[in-house]
């Protein structure tokens, strides 16, 4: 199919797309790098009246704001793989990164993108979750900052308000002591994920001191799963009882049901990627690869 | 309509497109590149993969006014007629293709895979050669003699004694 019509405006600067936008409001949409907005329009799932290329904004800086890692809109996710910052502090981001499509869309999809796109299976949307992200979002009249745990309404419902658009996502960075991972299963290498789990651990004398867990294929937008950040506290990273959460989180959830895979399997494969995820992490922790 | 200048494979036309007009319609009606293979229009496929300034791209998940001032190459540019490219001749004798419908996009995709191993004297091993075709689905020769011919090409490029 090809999409259906539309005017095209090319953004010159913010202060432009921000004009636009707000003038055509819930008619235009912003595109950058097209990779999921453009399918939408190829099925007709999405028709907007107006496009507004942002391709050639100056929104791609990846760098340190006070303590927060600000990531601009239009960074491509290929970005990521050879960045110091992703590799030394966001090691759970790093490993969702490599499932993110494939190598062509990698170069050409933004965070902005995603994130704005909100699909439920998407890997950003569940970094900026686990990290609790601040989504940066401007109109023309004003900047908010939205949590990333209130920004994803629904499966491809987010908190933007016509005229508005994300300009750039701020991670919190985790302190030294700290380390990650983020583990997904899919049928395709770079499909859409069955479910995916990431995690975050801060850690002490060889003990977690504060966790943190996310899920996506678990409901219609990325969870948190406050049950297994209380589970894990101060436990020993040799002995993180990791079987133990992830039976404790798939007993808490209502996984999604549709034709990739019943709720009920997708309940046993968060129980064990919740495993997984929890011991690379603590492995990580302990200097183990 | 909105007025476009495209250079393509060295070609450059000035062009009145709709704004809904895929990258990969134009190269194939206006400037008659019929190697530019659509699959599936919606980025699963690969089949319709081209260089956008040097850059892989899916030409079905781009609109050509999107491309103005850019340099487009198609498969066309790689060897010509009688496809003389080191990875065309590898997709050849390593039976890298059957049909041939996905083939310009694996060709395009991993043209830019193979110069840079060459470039920095690497050999990949076949799980990174898959990685780096995993976005391109080929549903009749299968994939192991596309894997092939890329280790081939690599091989043919570093030429003998220079290993990594």
């Amino acid at each position: 199919m090809r999409p259906a019509t539309f005017e095209y405006h090319r953004a010159t600067s913010l202060e432009h797309a921000l004009q636009l936008l707000g003038e055509f409001g819930e008619e235009a949409r912003p595109i950058a790098g097209g990779q999921s907005l453009v399918p939408m329009m190829n099925f007709r799932l999405a028709r907007p009246g107006h496009l507004v290329d942002i391709n050639r904004l100056p929104l791609n800086a990846i760098e340190i704001v006070g303590s927060m890692l600000r990531i601009g809109a239009l960074t491509r996710h290929g970005a990521y793989f050879d960045h110091p910052l992703i590799a030394r502090h966001f090691p759970a981001f790093l490993d969702a990164v490599h499932y993110i499509g494939h190598p062509t869309i990698r170069r050409n999809g933004s965070i902005g993108g995603s994130i704005s796109h909100a699909d439920p299976t998407a890997e950003l949307p569940a970094v900026a979750v686990l990290h609790d992200a601040d989504i940066v979002v401007r109109s023309a009249a004003e900047e908010r900052r939205i949590k990333a745990s209130e920004f994803f309404v629904s499966a491809y419902v987010t908190a933007l308000e016509p005229g508005e658009m994300v300009v750039a996502v701020e991670f919190p960075i985790p302190p030294a002591a700290s380390a990650g991972s983020f583990v997904e299963m899919s049928e395709r290498s770079g499909d859409f994920a069955t479910a995916s789990v990431g995690i975050v651990l801060e850690h002490e004398g060889g003990r977690i001191a504060k966790a943190a867990m996310v899920c996506s294929g678990a409901g219609l937008v990325p969870i948190r799963a406050p049950d297994v950040e209380s589970h894990l506290l101060n436990r020993a990273l040799n002995d993180p009882h990791a079987e133990e959460a992830g039976r404790i989180f798939a007993a808490s959830i209502d996984p999604v049901d549709d034709h990739i895979a019943s709720a009920a399997y997708r309940r046993s494969l968060i129980a064990e990627l919740t495993r997984r995820a929890i011991e690379t992490a603590c492995s990580r922790a302990l200097g183990r690869s | 309509m909105i007025e476009i200048t495209l250079e393509v494979n060295g070609v450059t036309k000035t062009l009145s497109v709709e704004p809904r007009r895929l990258l990969a319609d134009v190269l194939r009606q206006e400037f008659n590149l019929c190697g530019v293979h659509i699959g599936c229009a919606h980025g699963a496929c690969g089949c319709c993969t081209v260089h956008q300034d040097g850059t892989p791209r899916l030409s079905c998940l781009t609109f050509a006014v999107q491309c103005d001032g850019a340099s487009i190459r198609t498969v066309e540019s790689l060897g010509g007629p009688t496809a003389e490219h080191s990875l065309q001749q590898a997709f050849r004798s390593e039976h890298g293709l059957q049909c041939g419908y996905c083939t310009p996009g694996f060709l395009m995709t991993l043209v830019p895979f193979v110069d840079e191993m060459v470039e920095i004297g690497r050999r990949p091993d076949d799980e990174e050669i898959r990685e780096a075709m995993s976005g391109n689905i080929c549903r009749c020769t299968g994939y192991h003699g596309i894997v092939a011919a890329v280790r081939k090409a690599i091989d043919d490029g570093l030429g003998e004694g220079s290993v990594a």
